[in-house]
């Protein structure tokens, strides 16, 4: 279950793995050469490129998945003036009398310092109760000032360029743009490894065969089975080129192959919040854009279970996915998923000490169920005994708790993962996944269905844990780049630096608070 | 006993000694002079200034006048002194420390005014030795800027504290001189709110010190 909530009717059923209708092995369009059933075949390798949909907010939310305060705002008049106090530039025409500078001096109560190399202009000294930008004005008005101006502060251009930045309030609410000037990105040294539906790494095309009708709700339409379909595949253009260094080690253990691509688009959305290609003047940011991402299939879509995958998301599934990927170089691994169902997970519970073991940092989604019974992600619940491992919350736009977002002892920080109960559409995470109009075409009239096209993208918004999760699993890609490589140390100052809400200190809500990367990557001085 | 109480007493201590000694009847004229002087310091927030500066200690260089007064070989002695370092910030996690490589710089500048007394020996091999002891109040100019700062995370203040000292002089022609001293200093709760002072619990900024000095003057 990927913990990311949409609305029930449509998907309710993540589902209707319980009502797949076994039907004649009547193939049906597409059908072609014999073909084996729960295997899958690449015909193509590489293909036309994906096509961008753009901006998808006007969709109505999508819930956050799931079967199963006081506001704390940066307070902005403290932020200091964008220009330094007490002094300002100020250039004299050539010729200007000594006399006449003395004026103009003296018209802003100003002194004179020493020019410095490199300088055709004089910086003066005024009082630093005399607003600069009014002196400034004083002596811009004077016939022999050429000019003058306040000292105006530079500093680096971390505010992404990218056009769709503008709808990611997620990024600003944790001081990402301050947190980026430190540490921009981390670097291809890093490897997140993303545990999920799959990613959108590469173009292809697979043939898969459809050989059953279902039904999506007890009651609900038909759907007949395809037979033998081609589905185009394409790499999400914001996370990087197909058969690129940018993604590295892919594997599948739906399908058993080193073919992890998203039939879903949670486990693209996820790796966009992590890693999507940042100031390139396209689309949004993600939280660590450097770094390298290892997609991961571990938990089927419907596309996969149509398609009769042999294997499905089982703990089993999940705790080679996690050994897997700490065996092959991740250094973070995040997990958007998880179940209420059932009881504990030692298997993966097991996996998770053997990567934390070998340095791997996990995040791990706290779970959608605070509305529907608050019952805990029994991937998440033991995450308190394990130091490296982290069960993440989640909060909207307002930075209070998401409606959704389970709450329990396990809960040990909280990030943006949308809740669009209080802000609609927009309030949730935006990031570039599969477009799910080509896609999703199950929610059409069985007389529309067909084959999905997975080369297709658009910006979504969606909300859950799921969406959390990735803001800390990419924030611990930035300590590792900073240098805090031990997974223990990594949660540890997570929790140190976390801005507290809710009950003061650890609470069931928030845990130890909302991340706060930029005063956890600044560190400490010695008296501050 | 109160902290403040015992610059008091080491000064009473100090005056009830220089009147008791021979060095009563040794009353003089005024002598003025002056000093530059060199030195390293040993912080007494060890693992903090070890943490951000890579060492607890670091070298310092100042200056001073002196005078001595006419009385019970009493002197005042004013000085001034500056400690710069560059460092990194620092992340302390689970039991380890680690670097983030963020410069930051510290500066200190402390400002010393010291009440004294000073042995001067009139005749035999020792004549060129003063031997000096003194006590006296400590101003500790604090500054620490960091790279991503903004104006209010760095940090200038000043802190105040009291310091003990003892020494000796010795002269090398009637003008020139050159002096040990070793200095205790403390300045306390001037670390220990914020940073990774909090977080070794370091609240004093003083430490202990060796000056060498080159004096002119009588």
């Amino acid at each position: 279950m990927k913990l990311l909530r949409r609305s029930g009717a449509t998907r309710s059923a993540c589902l209707l793995a319980a009502i797949l209708i076994a039907t004649s092995t009547r193939m049906g369009r597409g059908q072609q050469a014999p073909f084996s059933g729960s295997s899958r075949v690449m015909m193509l390798d590489g293909g036309l490129p994906a096509i961008d949909r753009g901006l998808r907010d006007q969709d109505l939310p999508r819930e956050a998945r799931n079967r199963a305060a006081n506001i704390e705002i940066v307070d902005r008049s403290e932020l200091p003036l964008p220009y330094l106090r007490g002094s300002v530039i100020v250039k004299f025409k050539d010729g200007a009398a000594q006399n006449s500078m003395a004026s103009a001096l003296s018209q802003v109560s100003g002194s004179p310092t020493t020019r410095d190399a490199w300088a055709d202009f004089d910086i003066v000294d005024i009082p630093p109760g005399l607003d600069a930008e009014s002196a400034a004005a004083m002596l811009r008005a004077r016939t022999d000032v050429e000019y003058a101006q306040p000292r105006y502060l530079n500093h680096a251009f971390s505010k992404p360029n990218d056009p769709l930045y503008a709808n990611q309030w997620n990024f600003p609410a944790i001081d990402m743009e301050r947190a980026w000037d430190i540490q921009p990105g981390a670097t291809s040294a890093v490897i997140v490894a993303i545990l999920d539906s799959g990613v959108a790494f590469r173009t292809t095309t697979l043939r898969y065969n459809s050989r059953f009708a279902f039904r999506l709700a007890p009651g609900g339409p038909r759907y007949p089975p395809l037979g033998i379909v081609d589905v185009p595949f394409a790499a999400a253009p914001e996370l990087g080129a197909s058969g690129s260094t940018r993604f590295a080690a892919p594997r599948d253990f739906i399908w058993d192959d080193e073919l992890p691509v998203d039939l879903d688009s949670h486990g693209t959305h996820v790796a966009g919040t992590i890693g999507q290609v940042t100031n390139n003047g396209i689309g949004g940011a993600g939280m660590a854009y450097n770094v390298r991402i290892m997609p991961v299939k571990i938990i089927q879509s419907l596309w996969d279970e149509i398609f009769s995958s042999p294997n499905e998301g089982t703990d089993d599934i999940v705790a080679r996915g996690v050994r897997y990927a700490a065996d092959n170089g991740a250094r973070v691994i995040n997990l958007s998923i998880g179940r209420t169902e059932g009881g504990p997970a030692p298997v993966v519970q097991d996996a998770m000490r053997y990567a934390v073991g070998k340095g791997v940092f996990i995040a791990v989604a706290a779970g959608n169920t605070k509305d529907s019974g608050n019952a805990p992600n029994r991937i998440a619940d033991f995450a308190p005994n394990i130091d490296g491992l982290i069960a993440v919350g989640s909060v909207g736009r307002t930075l209070e708790a998401s409606y959704f977002s389970t709450t329990g002892p396990y809960v040990e920080i909280s990030a943006p993962g949308g809740d669009q109960k209080q802000g609609g559409t927009s309030a949730g995470i935006l990031q570039q996944t599969l477009n799910s109009d080509a896609l999703e075409t199950y929610n059409l009239p069985p007389s529309q269905y067909g084959p999905p096209k997975a080369d297709e993208f658009a910006y979504y918004y969606f909300q859950g844990t799921s969406m959390a999760t990735p803001h800390v699993a990419g924030f611990a890609a930035l300590l590792m780049q900073q240098g805090v490589t031990n997974p223990a140390a990594i949660e540890a100052a997570m929790k140190q630096f976390a801005t507290d809400k809710g009950a003061a200190g650890r609470d069931d809500v928030y845990g130890y608070g909302l991340i706060n990367p930029r005063a956890t990557l600044r560190g400490l001085g010695l008296a501050r | 006993m109160p902290r403040h109480l015992l610059p008091i007493l080491i000064a009473t201590a100090i005056a009830a000694l220089a009147a008791s000694s021979p060095a009563f009847a040794q009353a003089q004229r005024l002598q003025i002079g002056g000093y530059a002087m060199a030195g390293g310091i040993n912080f007494a927030a060890s693992e903090s200034f070890d943490a951000v500066l890579g060492s607890s200690s670091g070298s310092f260089f100042g200056g001073g006048g002196k005078v001595g007064l006419p009385w019970f070989g009493l002197f005042v002695d004013i000085g001034a002194w500056r400690f710069k370092e560059e460092g990194e910030r620092v992340l302390r996690a689970d039991g380890a420390l680690y670097k983030l490589g963020i410069p930051v710089t510290i500066t200190i500048t402390p400002l010393e005014l010291t009440g004294g007394w000073q042995h001067h020996f009139r005749r035999g091999a020792w004549r060129r030795l003063t031997p000096y002891v003194g006590a006296g109040f400590s101003s500790y100019s604090y500054t620490e800027t960091s790279t991503f700062a903004t104006t209010s995370e760095d940090v200038s203040d000043r802190f105040s504290g009291y310091h003990l000292l003892g020494g000796g002089e010795v002269k090398l022609l009637k003008w020139l001189g050159v002096a040990g001293e070793v200095a205790w200093t403390t300045i306390p709760d001037a670390l220990g709110t914020a940073g990774i002072s909090k977080e070794f619990g370091d609240t004093d900024l003083g430490g202990t010190s060796f000056r060498l000095k080159i004096t002119v003057g009588q």
